[in-house]
C-alpha cells in the first residue's frame, strides 16, 4: 500500500474498530451490569439480545435531531465533533501487536494521553453551547477535574519512560517481555505497582468513570454536561466514552500488562494472535471499570480535587523520585 | 398521656377568655387568635416544656375557621390542643419564632380555607396555584358524582 | 438615575473602582460583588425538579448556587396535589382506608391503620386480637419493604447503584407477601375499622417464614454493600447534622428525630395495635448526621424482622374482624389517632359530626416536616450533597401534597 489509500485504509480501520467496539462494549455493559445487580440485561432483540445495541444505534439515528431554543449554533454542533475526534485520534499509536498498527510514533505515550486531554474541550463547548445550568456545572466540574487529574496521570508513567528510556509504544512492550529468573513476567505492574495504582485512579477520573463521573453525576445534574443532547449528537458522545475507556484500558496493557505478549508461553505461539492476546487483555481491563462502575458510589467534587492535589501529585513526585534514585544508582557508571 | 387542666390554664391566664377543657381529643384550651403567638411561646417556655408542634390544621365550623394547634412534651409524655377561632376573611398569625414546623402547615391552611398570612417570612401559596378557591372551605363543593359524568 | 455599575464589570471584565450601593437585582438572579477586588459574580438558581432524577417524585427544590455550595434552598410543593382532606370529607369512614394508601403510598398499610386507629377510638370498638396482631404482622412488613425504597434510593442519590437492585428483590419478596394477604401491591386496603380484612391465607405463614430465613443474611449484605463503603462513609459523615434542638422545632418524627438523639417512637410511647405486647428495641442516633440517620433505618429493619419473628410464632387465634355496623356513624367528636409510619409519626385528625362522612378529616404527614428541614440543613453543603440530604430524609411526595 502506498500514496493515499496507505493514509485512508487504517483511518477507516480505526473508525470501523471504533463503531465495532461501542456496539460491544454498550452490550457489555449491559449484561454486565445487568448481572451484577441481579437482572440479566437485554433479552429479547436478537440472540441473548445481541442486537440490541444495533437497534438502539438504529433509534437513535434516526430520532428528529432537537436544537434547543437559545443554544450557541455553531458550538453546539461542533460540540460533539470535538468530543467524537480526540478520542478516534487516539487509535493512532495504539499497537496491536509487533506489526499491526495504525502508525508508528517515537511519543506515542505522550500523544495519547495529550489527544485523549482535548476531550474535555468539547464537554465544555458543549455545556457552554447548551444554554442549560445543568451542562454548564457539568462542563466546570469537567474542567477542573481534568486538570487536577492529567498531572498524576502523567506523573504514573513517567517512571516506565525513565526505566525504558523510551516515549514508544512499542519499546515499552518489547522491554516487558520475557521473564526474570525464568519464574516472574517482567511486566511493569509487578515492577511498580505504586505506579499502576496511581494510573488507576487518575484513569478513572479522566474517563469520567464512577466513583469519579462529576460531569455527568446523573443524580445531581441528570446528565451533566450531555443533558440537551439528543439523536446522534448524544450518540456521538455516547460513543466516544466507551471509546476512551478503550483507549484507557489499552494503555494500561500496553504500560503495565505486557502489550501483546502473554508470560510463560513461548513467543512463537502467541505471535499469530498477538491482536487477539491484546484485545483480551484490553477487554478484561474494560470488565474491571464496569465492574467498579456497577458497585462504588460517587465522591464529592470537594473530595476529588483533595485527592487529586493533595494526594496524588505529591505521591506521584515521591515515587518518580525514588524510582529516579534507584535507576541512577543502578545504571552503568551508577553507584552500585 | 394528659397534661394538668389547671396548670394549663394558670398558665395562659393573663390572657383574655382562655378556656380550658377536656373533651375526646384531650385537654383543649381556646384562646384568643391574637394571643396565639405568645400563648404557645409561653407553653412552650413553661416547666410543662411543648417543645414540639406536632400539627396544625383548620376545620371549617360552618360559622368561622378553627384552627388547632396540636403540641407535645417529650420530657412529660403529654400532649395538648390549642384551639383559636378565626372569622372567615380573618389573619392567621405566623407562630415560627416559636415553632419552626408551623411554616408550612400555615401556608397549606392559609392557602386552603383563604385566610391572610401574617408574620410569616414566605408567605406564599403551598400547594395550589394562584386563583384557585379556599379548596377546605365548606362553601367550595366538589363536583358530584352527576356532575362527573356530565362533564 | 445612575446606572448599576455591575453591568459595565460584567460587560468588559473591568474592576470597578471605589464602592457602590447593589441596586434593584434583577428577577430571578441575585448579583453579589464578591472578593475584595469586587468583581461581580452571579448566583445560579437551579430548579431541582420536578422533573429530576433524585428528588423522589415530583419534589421541586429551587436552590440558589454560589458555585457548588448551595446558598440557599426552598422546597416548592402541590405537584401531586390531590385533595385527599377534602375528598375525605365526602367519603364514608370505611372508605377513608382507600384514601390514606394513595397518601403515603410506599407504606399504604400505616396510613389504613391510622383512620381506623380514629374511627375505633371515636366508636370505642373493641378490635380482636388477633386482628390487632395481624396489624402489626403487617405494619412490620411494610416498614421492611418501604425502609427498602428508602435504601435503594439513598445509594443512587450518592451515585452507587448496585445496591438499588438488591434492595428491590428483598421488598419485591415482601410486596408477594402483601399481595397474597391483603389481593394487591401497594394500595392494600386491609386494615378496616374494627380489625382487618381477611385472616392469613394459606401457605403465607411458610411464605413469611421463608423469607425471615434469608432476611437477615441479605441486611448483613445491604451493610456491607453500601455502609460498608468508605467513599460512602466519607459522603454521609457530618453532612447534614440536625441537632436536637432543630429536630424538635421543625416537627420530625420517626427516624429522623431518633438519629438527632429523641428516643421517641409512638409504637412504644403510645402503644396502639398489639405492640405492647412485642419485644423491640429503638434505636437511637448519636449526632443527627445523615450516617445516623442511616443507621438507625437500617436498624429498625432489624427491629422489624425482630417483631414479625414474635407476630408470627405467637399469632393467636380468634376473630380478625370486630361486629361493626355496616355504615359507621361515630358520635360527635374529634380525635387525633397516631401511628408510626415508616417515615415518622402518622397521624389522622377526624372531627365528627354524628353523620356517616367526617366532618374534617385531617392528614399528618411525617414527610412534609421532614421537607421543611431541608431549606433550613441544605444552604451551605455542596450541590451533591443537597441532593444525598432529600434522600436521607426519606420524604413521600403522596404524603406532602396530599
Amino acid at each position: 500500500m502506498t500514496g493515499p489509500l496507505a493514509i485512508i485504509v487504517p483511518v477507516l480501520a480505526a473508525i470501523g474498530l471504533m463503531l465495532l467496539n461501542g456496539v460491544v462494549l454498550i452490550y457489555m455493559l449491559r449484561k454486565v451490569l445487568g448481572h451484577l445487580h441481579l437482572r440479566i440485561g437485554p433479552a429479547h432483540v436478537g440472540p441473548k439480545g445481541m442486537l440490541q445495541t444495533v437497534a438502539d444505534v438504529l433509534k437513535l439515528l434516526s430520532k428528529e435531531d432537537v436544537r434547543p431554543a437559545g443554544v450557541d449554533r455553531w458550538l453546539y454542533v461542533l460540540a460533539p465533533i470535538f468530543v467524537f475526534a480526540p478520542s478516534l485520534m487516539a487509535y493512532a499509536a495504539i499497537p496491536f501487536s509487533e506489526t499491526l498498527r495504525i502508525t508508528r510514533l517515537e511519543t506515542g505515550l505522550l500523544y495519547t494521553f495529550a489527544v485523549l486531554s482535548l476531550v474535555p474541550l468539547g464537554m465544555i463547548m458543549a455545556g457552554w453551547a447548551s444554554a442549560n445550568k445543568w451542562s454548564l456545572i457539568g462542563a466546570m466540574r469537567a474542567a477542573a477535574q481534568q486538570i487536577a487529574y492529567e498531572v498524576p496521570l502523567l506523573l504514573s508513567v513517567l517512571p516506565v519512560v525513565m526505566i525504558v528510556g523510551s516515549l514508544d509504544l512499542a519499546d515499552i512492550v518489547a522491554f516487558q517481555t520475557g521473564m526474570w529468573w525464568g519464574l516472574v513476567p517482567r511486566w511493569f505492574i509487578l515492577l511498580l505497582l505504586p505506579s499502576f495504582v496511581l494510573f488507576l485512579i487518575a484513569a478513572l477520573c479522566e474517563l469520567n468513570q464512577t466513583p469519579f463521573d462529576m460531569s455527568e453525576a446523573e443524580s445531581e445534574l441528570v446528565a451533566g454536561f450531555a443533558t440537551e443532547y439528543s439523536s446522534m449528537r448524544f450518540g456521538l458522545i455516547f460513543l466516544a466514552e466507551f471509546s476512551n475507556s478503550f483507549v484507557m484500558s489499552a494503555l494500561a496493557v500496553t504500560v503495565f500488562f505486557g502489550g501483546w505478549t502473554l508470560p510463560f508461553v513461548p513467543e512463537s505461539l502467541t505471535a499469530p494472535i498477538a491482536p487477539i492476546i491484546f484485545v483480551a487483555k484490553t477487554y478484561i481491563g474494560i470488565f474491571f471499570l464496569m465492574w467498579v462502575r456497577g458497585t462504588l458510589p460517587r465522591v464529592r467534587i470537594d473530595q476529588l480535587m483533595n485527592l487529586g492535589w493533595k494526594w496524588l501529585i505529591p505521591a506521584g513526585l515521591a515515587w518518580l523520585m525514588i524510582v529516579g534514585f534507584v535507576v541512577k544508582l543502578a545504571a552503568p557508571g551508577g553507584v552500585v | 398521656m394528659l397534661p394538668d387542666a389547671t396548670r394549663v390554664k394558670s398558665l395562659l391566664s393573663h390572657f383574655d377568655g382562655v378556656e380550658v377543657e377536656t373533651t375526646t381529643l384531650g385537654v383543649v384550651a381556646r384562646v384568643a387568635a391574637a394571643d396565639v403567638p405568645s400563648a404557645l411561646g409561653t407553653l412552650k417556655a413553661s416547666d410543662l416544656d411543648f417543645v414540639m408542634l406536632v400539627d396544625l390544621l383548620g376545620a371549617d365550623t360552618g360559622e368561622e375557621i378553627e384552627i388547632t394547634y396540636h403540641l407535645r412534651s417529650f420530657s412529660r409524655d403529654e400532649e395538648l390542643f390549642v384551639k383559636t377561632r378565626l372569622p372567615y376573611d380573618g389573619v392567621l398569625i405566623s407562630v415560627w419564632n416559636s415553632f419552626a414546623s408551623a411554616l408550612l402547615p400555615e401556608r397549606e391552611t392559609a392557602e386552603l380555607f383563604g385566610l391572610t398570612l401574617a408574620g410569616h417570612p414566605n408567605p406564599k401559596r403551598l400547594l395550589t396555584i394562584e386563583g384557585e378557591a379556599p379548596l377546605l372551605r365548606k362553601s367550595v363543593a366538589i363536583r358530584t358524582l352527576e356532575e362527573v359524568r356530565d362533564r | 438615575m445612575t446606572p448599576d455599575p455591575r453591568d459595565t464589570v460584567l460587560d468588559h471584565g473591568l474592576l470597578a473602582e471605589g464602592t457602590f450601593e447593589p441596586g434593584e437585582a434583577p428577577a430571578g438572579i441575585r448579583r453579589a460583588p464578591t472578593g475584595i477586588d469586587q468583581l461581580a459574580t452571579e448566583h445560579l438558581i437551579v430548579n431541582v425538579g420536578p422533573q429530576h432524577p433524585s428528588t423522589h417524585g415530583v419534589l421541586r427544590i429551587v436552590a440558589e448556587l454560589d458555585g457548588e455550595e448551595i446558598v440557599n434552598a426552598e422546597a416548592a410543593v402541590g405537584y401531586l396535589h390531590r385533595g385527599i382532606e377534602k375528598l375525605g370529607e365526602h367519603r364514608r369512614y370505611h372508605q377513608l382506608a382507600t384514601l390514606m394508601d394513595r397518601g403515603d403510598y410506599v407504606s399504604g398499610i400505616h396510613g389504613e391503620l391510622a383512620a381506623a386507629l380514629a374511627v375505633e377510638r371515636l366508636m370505642e370498638i373493641e378490635v380482636p386480637r388477633k386482628a390487632q396482631w395481624l396489624r402489626c404482622l403487617m405494619s412490620e412488613l411494610n416498614r421492611i419493604a418501604s425502609h427498602m425504597v428508602w435504601y435503594g434510593t439513598f445509594g443512587l442519590d450518592i451515585g452507587a447503584m448496585g445496591q438499588f437492585l438488591y434492595a428491590m428483590r428483598d421488598r419485591e419478596a415482601i410486596l408477594d407477601i402483601l399481595e397474597e394477604v391483603t389481593g394487591q401491591r401497594m394500595m392494600f386496603n386491609y386494615v378496616r375499622p374494627g380489625g382487618v380484612l381477611e385472616d392469613l391465607p394459606a401457605g403465607t405463614e411458610e411464605k413469611i417464614r421463608a423469607f425471615l430465613r434469608t432476611i437477615d443474611g441479605y441486611l448483613d449484605e445491604h451493610d456491607a454493600l453500601l455502609g460498608g463503603n468508605e467513599i460512602f462513609l466519607k459522603r454521609v459523615r457530618g453532612v447534614g447534622t440536625i441537632d436536637r434542638e432543630t429536630a424538635l422545632s421543625f416537627g420530625l418524627t420517626g427516624a429522623n428525630l431518633r438519629a438527632s438523639g429523641v428516643p421517641y417512637d409512638v409504637r412504644r410511647d403510645q402503644p396502639y395495635a398489639a405492640y405492647d405486647e412485642l419485644e423491640f428495641d429503638v434505636p437511637v442516633g448519636a449526632t443527627g448526621d445523615a450516617h445516623d440517620r442511616y443507621l438507625v433505618r437500617m436498624e429498625e429493619m432489624r427491629q422489624a424482622v425482630r417483631m414479625i419473628r414474635q407476630c408470627v410464632d405467637g399469632m393467636p387465634e380468634g376473630e380478625v374482624m370486630a361486629k361493626v355496623p355496616k355504615v359507621l356513624r361515630p358520635p360527635a367528636g374529634e380525635i387525633y389517632a397516631c401511628v408510626e409510619s415508616s417515615r415518622g409519626e402518622l397521624g389522622v385528625h377526624l372531627v365528627s359530626d354524628g353523620s356517616d362522612t367526617p366532618e374534617r378529616f385531617h392528614y399528618r404527614g411525617p414527610s412534609l416536616f421532614a421537607m421543611q428541614v431541608l431549606e433550613e440543613i441544605m444552604p451551605g453543603t455542596l450541590f451533591a450533597d443537597g441532593m444525598m440530604l432529600i434522600g436521607s430524609v426519606d420524604v413521600v411526595l403522596g404524603e406532602i401534597d396530599r
